[in-house]
């Protein structure tokens, strides 16, 4: 017996995608394992000392560094005896604003806030996203990476990136040695692109806190957090360490945000029988007691894992919400590869796109899927023109704008050129015309010619031993004749002397000016409040260059 | 009746006084340079507030110009944020109701003083199994002793405690 009605959807690219059924004894469950504590505080002497039904000489250290240093004691008696159903309908009501709920949900423990998120469905999900993100605006975030860690392609794509809309990019490594040079020629590609974007280079902790005090990043992003004091140590930190990494960046004027999500501990065996995101609240909790701005969340590099149990979607866009109800940035994942079907993860996508979150992705790959070096993303370069279409169709700012090839190309080769200058001034491995020809035109590295790996990385080595700094570049890109690049990258480093973006959810425009959530806090309170696309943003997203127009029709015959 | 300025000197001398006797009173450069700083409407300060701004050199954010680079007059010291800086960020934060982000902007302008590798060598010793009790408490006596760090000190014994607790301390794994 075999159907061809089955036959053909068993060939459907969803079917190549894993479900499993929820398995609470190893933590396979999004929400409401049986294991997770119900929620409870007990507070003496302005200490608590009972939290989600355990007493504080049971706590492990993230039970002890939440309840000392998350949770509003003055705040938490009153949060923690309301009705998780009451809480749940002040996150949606449009009639009271975003402050009279953080009043409410700074004193709330993970088992809480975990039944508050609970009693919601995804839309309701999303009408408390777009009331509680912290910035008015919403933004986006790239990667950009490729297989081979070539330079050039990294300074090109960067540009383009930055063209196209991104607040933020993110660069990593195929080869960890390469590392300096695609900090390098991320900072290059991005201010040649558009000043003020914010760019990182994701690696192991103390080398990027070590690039960062360089001035060739300008904030952090991957310092993870867990939901498990095993899984915690097991990463190599504990939420000490992790606090005084926080402040050590902040000491040298430089952003960063910490890094968790749904389905870390399943995946590296300790989950405890928990639900994944009973865990998750727990590292919301300890980025909030750490006095971090701001937290990337959304599975990230784990989405397969909620992605397979049922409503696991739904508690990805949960865990975001939970970050904004502790007050603080959220970069809202979407940026892995995360399913065979194009229906699957453009529904992913929905909660952050329409509700709009700080940083929609984190990131978007502005790189073919077989570039990125974070395993793909939810989008890639190649989804663009559908990502700008449908912000047309559904009037929806996602960070994006149209572009044409021609600014595209123009922008590319400049900053491979600025690059080839920058490589030339410092004594590093020759970028030919050749590459910054290919560059400009490549899709991807497939398009590159091949550099001499064993030089690049020796350069690399040594341009860390002669202690290269964000100041060097701004020489060479001036001595080299390109002033408005070299004027952009100063203008970065001059940023960490004020700190205006240290605070939460700042990214910088243009002209690098400050917008955050302390001078733009989001103010939805219901149509004709908060986030509203202005005319010249409309027109812009509206104005794809693949849209007919009625003078096409005119000149054309025919038509 | 006595005027401000008055009373500032007087409290100046005290302070001086108190110095010369060794009792560790800390000067609060927020409050003595930067007195009429509001916290909810001089954001961002860069913008808003440049005069209240200094490089670690005691530059202003005007004096770093691309040419001033090129005269080879700014170096990588200019681009430090300052202790003062951190703390007028940290009444920021505050005002704007994020009591542990300004926490965290304060132990930040405890390390400021602290050097690079330094930080980079407390860091990894705050590390799971990497420090004795002993060594992390040392670290907090220095800490608190030659950078005047206290809040970072406390950080590190209560982290010398826990790890104790937790069994993750050198040689417990």
């Amino acid at each position: 017996m075999k159907s061809k009605r089955f036959q053909t959807l068993a060939e459907r690219p969803v079917n190549k995608d894993g479900f499993v059924a929820e398995w609470p004894e190893v933590g396979l469950i999004a929400i409401g394992s049986p294991n997770d504590p119900k929620p409870s505080i007990k507070i003496q002497n302005g200490k608590i000392v009972e939290m989600d039904g355990k007493l504080r000489e049971d706590f492990d250290m993230i039970e002890r560094f939440i309840a000392d240093y998350a949770i509003d004691i003055e705040a938490a008696e009153k949060a923690m005896a309301m009705d998780s159903v009451e809480i749940a309908r002040m996150l949606v009501d449009i009639n009271i604003p975003r402050e009279k709920v953080l009043e409410i949900s700074k004193g709330l423990t993970p088992a809480k806030i975990v039944d508050v998120i609970d009693k919601m469905n995804i839309l309701e999900i999303m009408m408390a996203m777009q009331k509680m993100r912290a910035r008015k605006r919403p933004g986006n975030q790239c990667h950009v990476t490729n297989v081979r860690d070539n330079p050039v392609l990294i300074a090109a794509d960067a540009a383009e990136g930055a063209l196209r809309g991104f607040d933020e990019e993110e660069t990593t490594v195929g080869i960890t040695r390469y590392a300096p040079f695609n900090a390098l020629a991320l900072l290059i590609g991005a201010q040649t692109g558009r000043g003020g974007v914010l760019t990182q280079c994701a690696l192991e902790e103390a080398f990027e806190l070590t690039i960062g005090m360089r001035g060739l990043t300008s904030y952090a992003e991957t310092i993870s957090v867990y939901g498990t004091e095993q899984v915690f140590v097991d990463g190599d930190d504990t939420p000490w360490s992790k606090a005084f990494l926080a402040s050590a960046y902040a000491s040298r004027g430089l952003k960063m945000r910490f890094t968790s999500g749904t389905g870390s501990e399943v995946q590296m065996g300790y989950a405890e029988g928990k639900s994944m995101l009973y865990l998750e609240a727990k590292c919301v909790l300890i980025t909030k007691a750490a006095g971090v701005q701001g937290l990337q969340n959304g599975s990230i590099s784990c989405i397969g894992v909620p992605g397979a149990v049922p409503s696991g979607i739904r508690v990805v866009a949960g865990e975001n919400l939970i970050t904004m109800m502790l007050d603080l940035e959220v970069a809202s994942g979407n940026d892995q590869t995360f399913s065979h079907s194009d229906i699957r993860r453009t529904a992913r996508l929905m909660p952050q796109l329409l509700a709009g979150t700080d940083l929609i992705f984190s990131g978007y790959s502005a790189v073919p899927n077989y570039d990125n070096m974070f395993a793909g993303s939810n989008f890639d370069i190649e989804d663009v023109d559908d990502y700008l279409a449908v912000q047309r169709d559904l009037m929806v700012d996602g960070g994006l704008r149209p572009v044409t090839e021609e600014e595209v190309v123009a922008v590319r080769n400049k900053a491979a050129k600025a690059l080839q200058a920058v490589f030339k001034k410092l004594g590093l491995p020759p970028i030919t015309d050749e590459e910054v020809e290919a560059a400009t035109l490549a899709n991807g590295s497939r398009d590159m010619p091949a550099r001499d790996v064993n030089e690049d990385l020796k350069a690399a080595t040594e341009m860390m031993q002669r202690r290269i700094t964000g100041l060097d570049v701004v020489r060479a890109l001036a001595e080299s004749g390109y002033t408005d690049v070299a004027q952009n990258v100063l203008n970065m480093l001059k940023q960490r002397i004020a700190g205006d973006y240290l605070h939460t959810s700042a990214v910088l425009d243009k002209a690098f000016k400050i917008d955050s959530a302390v001078n733009n806090p989001n103010d939805y309170k219901g149509p004709g409040t908060g986030y509203r696309l202005s005319p010249e943003r409309w027109q812009e997203i509206k104005d794809i260059p693949q849209a007919l127009k009625p003078e096409s029709f005119n000149t054309e015959e025919g038509a | 009746m006595m005027d401000e300025k008055m009373i500032e000197e007087i409290i100046r001398e005290v302070l001086k006084e108190m110095k010369g006797s060794g009792v560790a009173v800390k000067e609060n450069p927020v409050e003595k340079g930067a007195r009429n700083f509001n916290p909810k409407s001089d954001y961002p300060i860069g913008e808003k507030r440049k005069d209240l701004i200094k490089t670690s050199t005691g530059k202003s954010l005007d004096d770093i110009t691309l040419e001033q680079v090129m005269k080879g007059s700014i170096g990588a010291d200019d681009f430090r944020i300052t202790a003062e800086t951190l703390l007028l960020q940290a009444q920021v934060a505050e005002a704007a109701g994020r009591t542990q982000l300004a926490g965290n902007l304060r132990r930040a302008a405890e390390l400021t003083k602290v050097p690079d590798e330094r930080i980079l060598e407390i860091y990894t010793a705050l590390r799971p199994y990497r420090s004795s009790k002993q060594e992390l408490l040392d670290i907090a006596e220095e800490l608190d002793k030659k950078y005047n760090a206290s809040v970072c000190a406390a950080l590190v014994r209560e982290a010398a405690d826990v790890y104790e607790k937790r069994k993750r301390l050198k040689g417990m794994e």
